[in-house]
């Protein structure tokens, strides 16, 4: 399996072997708490901080954080240089740079809009980062996903090398018949049917086959399916769930209630 | 038929296979086109043909699993626009089943309509949770378009549609070709593919 | 009771013209290895979907006629419940991945998760299947990173993992190399030595003609010939059909009127039969055989 195309590392951490939908409780609990939550920067900061301690104890933070870094750092340039010297509500210019003043409103909506970002990202990697995929998509469907639901799930992070692989022979091939993917824009335009129109065919063909060997392996079979893994839960990760759950709606309860109150 | 009936029949295993390459080809076209350097993505381009064969619901949840898998396993900023995805493969099996994706000029009408209902949900998107930019090249024209006085509103909405007109309209035009293209008895194993080819 | 009973099979897919199957009948007892062979587009395949229940039932299209395997008629299940006891391998190694498993151990489990088995039977059922088809050192490796061979035998694997009564193969070597394909063809062997039913349609005349019970052709979805592979691969009906002869059987019919091929005996079908009756023929040119 190509590592370039996912987001897990295989180890052996409590996180590792925590069960699939604690993590992602957290997940989303997490990025409920991240944008609907009150105190503006401080509901952003915490469950961000709480994301990185709970992944420094498995071992993990460091890998999260150059992850976070890759994924946010151009973002994060754009959204302080458009905010800082853009944005309408600024008022109290930092620097001048010409016609251009930096603004502080726009720095801190741009730090704002980073730092949430930021946490929810971290959050998300907690799960990505140690769950294997298959495991999760099991645990969705133990828990009652839709079986049809959890292959669609499942497959494509498989096909996905496979298809992959297969665009860089056809480009290859197209190559070697004089197809030029530089040059102007005309150029380029011209290279995008010889190159998209081989795989959408060759892929679409393949897919009766594919839902054929589905079948002959009984996936449409009217019986309940077992498992050859085994995923381990434990009534405390079930209560933790729950109150990750509870405190999410709470806190987003009393933010909605303070808009709609802080309005009058 | 009743829904219940119809989503049965919508998502047999063959529809579901379908599904599965339609998003790696969401994903891998999105690769390889972004290569290209282009106007386009071509990263729905698996959503709408899902939508013409299989109809509107198999079309959303194409682009819905797309995103969120995508995010998984990439890049969790796409997960956010999950419900952009999904708009875009409603709106293509609704126009599809509507009659609008029969003749070429139709597509490309149906192409615009799917720009501006995905307009409608991605614009609060990009601005509540990602300030209005988001680290691409159409980010250049938000910041024209502030820089000229406009507000962050009207400002990503302008950029939203013109960033997708040409791609939407493109995938449209694509996605019909290939329907069109493809053998009869392929696409006589799905019911829906018959308001495009009639 | 016959393995599998096919009686005026008819099916036409939707919006074809003409039928892909017209008029089939054969019976199949158990543990019998039939061949099937044809020209492209005279009916293998369909005949294979049909046998395995996934026509009409997938197809849709009109089917006229009864397919009954194990007893069990082909249009009032479902694939699904079909699924454990007729196992289908198809040509491309590659397609038949579920695309779901990490590992050739989970991909072979695959199946046997979906049909209900208990956990515990699991192991046991797979690593002896595993052994069967030679890849159990191959079982933590990707099945995306295997040869087109070694795809197939997985393939092999995690059909026969269900232990299907009825196996049918459709063409499975067409696109693996001279090894790949040997190794698929002693699967096969081994399987019908166990008891298994297989039906294979191939274009490698010269296995069916040595291992198989029986060979049925087909010629624009009728049955033109059904019997032994000696009778069968002698007809001149299978030169009309496109089909073609086997080589050793060619040089046979073409020595035979120069007296290179003794007069007595049947046109061979295999290289043995080959040798023996060419090697006969030269010892009369000799005058060595007293039997002559």
């Amino acid at each position: 399996m190509s590592t370039h195309f996912s987001l897990y590392q295989p180890g052996s951490s409590y996180l590792h072997r925590l069960h699939p939908l604690t993590k992602l409780t957290f997940s989303l609990a997490a990025a409920v708490v991240v944008f609907g939550g009150p105190g503006g920067w401080l509901a952003a900061l915490f469950p961000g901080l709480l994301a990185m301690l709970l992944l420094w104890r498995a071992g993990l933070a460091w890998r999260a954080a150059l992850t976070i870094f890759r994924l946010l750092a151009l973002l994060t340039v754009v959204l302080f240089l458009v905010h800082g010297f853009l944005n309408p509500h600024n008022k109290s210019i930092l620097l001048s740079l010409g016609p251009f003043g930096l603004g502080q409103e726009g720095l801190a909506y741009a730090a704002l809009v980073a730092l949430r970002l930021a946490a929810t990202l971290a959050a998300s990697l907690l799960l990505t980062v140690s769950t294997q995929p298959a495991h999760l998509v099991q645990a969705l469907a133990e828990a009652g996903l839709p079986y049809g639901l959890a292959y669609l799930l499942g497959s494509p992070l498989l096909l996905l090398p496979q298809i992959a692989g297969r665009v860089r022979s056809i480009q290859a091939a197209q190559q070697a018949r004089g197809l030029k993917t530089e040059g102007s824009l005309l150029q380029r335009a011209r290279a995008l049917f010889p190159l998209a129109a081989p795989l959408i065919f060759s892929t679409l063909v393949d897919v009766e086959e594919r839902s054929l060997a589905l079948e002959v392996r009984g996936f449409s079979a009217p019986n309940p399916k077992t498992s050859l893994n085994e995923l381990v839960d434990s009534p405390a990760q079930r209560t933790a769930r729950w109150i990750m759950i509870l405190l999410a709606g709470l806190l987003l309860a009393v933010e909605l209630s303070w808009r709609v109150y802080a309005s009058h | 038929m009743s829904l219940k009936e119809q989503l049965k029949q919508d998502f047999s295993t063959l529809t579901l296979a379908l599904i599965a390459v339609a998003i790696v080809l969401n994903i891998v076209l999105g690769q390889t086109v972004s290569l290209l350097k282009l106007p386009i993505f071509l990263d729905s381009i698996g959503t709408v043909l899902v939508a013409l064969l299989a109809g509107p619901w198999a079309g959303a949840l194409t682009g819905l699993l797309t995103n969120l898998i995508w995010g998984l396993i990439s890049d969790p900023v796409a997960a956010a626009f999950a419900p952009v995805a999904l708009v875009i493969g409603l709106v293509a099996g609704l126009c599809a089943k509507y009659g609008l994706f029969k003749q070429w000029w139709q597509a490309i009408l149906s192409g615009v309509i799917i720009t501006l209902a995905l307009s409608i949900i991605a614009i609060p998107i990009r601005v509540y949770m990602f300030g209005g930019v988001t680290g691409s090249g159409a980010d250049f024209i938000t910041a024209y378009l502030l820089a000229t006085g406009k507000d962050l509103f009207s400002a990503v909405i302008i950029t939203v549609i013109t960033d997708n007109l040409i791609d939407k309209v493109a995938t449209a035009l694509l996605a019909w070709a290939i329907v069109k293209g493809l053998p009869r008895r392929f696409t006589a194993r799905f019911q829906r593919s018959s308001s495009v080819i009639g | 009771m016959p393995a599998i009973e096919v009686s005026s099979l008819t099916y036409t897919y939707p919006g074809a013209r003409a039928p892909a199957l017209q008029g089939i009948t054969f019976q199949v007892e158990p543990g019998q290895l039939i061949g099937v062979v044809g020209a492209n587009g005279a009916g293998k395949s369909s005949l294979c979907l049909a046998l395995a229940g996934l026509i009409p039932a997938l197809f849709h299209g009109q089917m006229q006629g009864t397919v009954k395997v194990c007893g069990l008629d082909t249009r009032l299940h479902t694939p699904g419940q079909l699924a454990g006891k007729i196992g289908l391998v198809l040509q491309n190694p590659a397609s038949q991945l579920s695309g779901m498993r990490y590992t050739v151990y989970e991909e072979t489990a695959f199946g046997l998760e979906n049909l209900g088995v208990p956990r515990s039977e699991m192991p046991a059922r797979i690593e002896r299947v595993l052994q069967q088809v030679g890849l159990a050192a191959l079982g933590e490796r990707s099945p995306y990173t295997l040869s087109g061979g070694q795809q197939q035998r997985l393939a092999l694997a995690s059909v026969l993992v269900l232990e299907p009564a009825v196996l049918i193969l459709d063409e499975p070597t067409t696109m693996l190399d001279p090894q790949g394909s040997q190794a698929v063809f002693k699967i096969i062997r081994e399987a019908v030595e166990a008891g298994t039913t297989v039906i294979l349609a191939e274009h490698h005349l010269e296995w069916i003609a040595r291992y198989a019970d029986r060979v049925i052709a087909l010629a624009g979805g009728e049955v033109i010939l059904d019997g032994l592979p000696e009778e069968v691969f002698s007809s001149p009906l299978l030169l009309e059909a496109g089909i073609g002869w086997l080589r050793c059987t060619v040089a046979a019919q073409q020595a035979s009127p120069l007296g290179l091929w003794p007069a007595s005996m049947p046109l061979p079908v295999t290289i043995d039969a080959a040798a023996a009756g060419f090697s006969k023929a030269a010892r009369k040119l000799r005058d060595v055989d007293p039997d002559q």
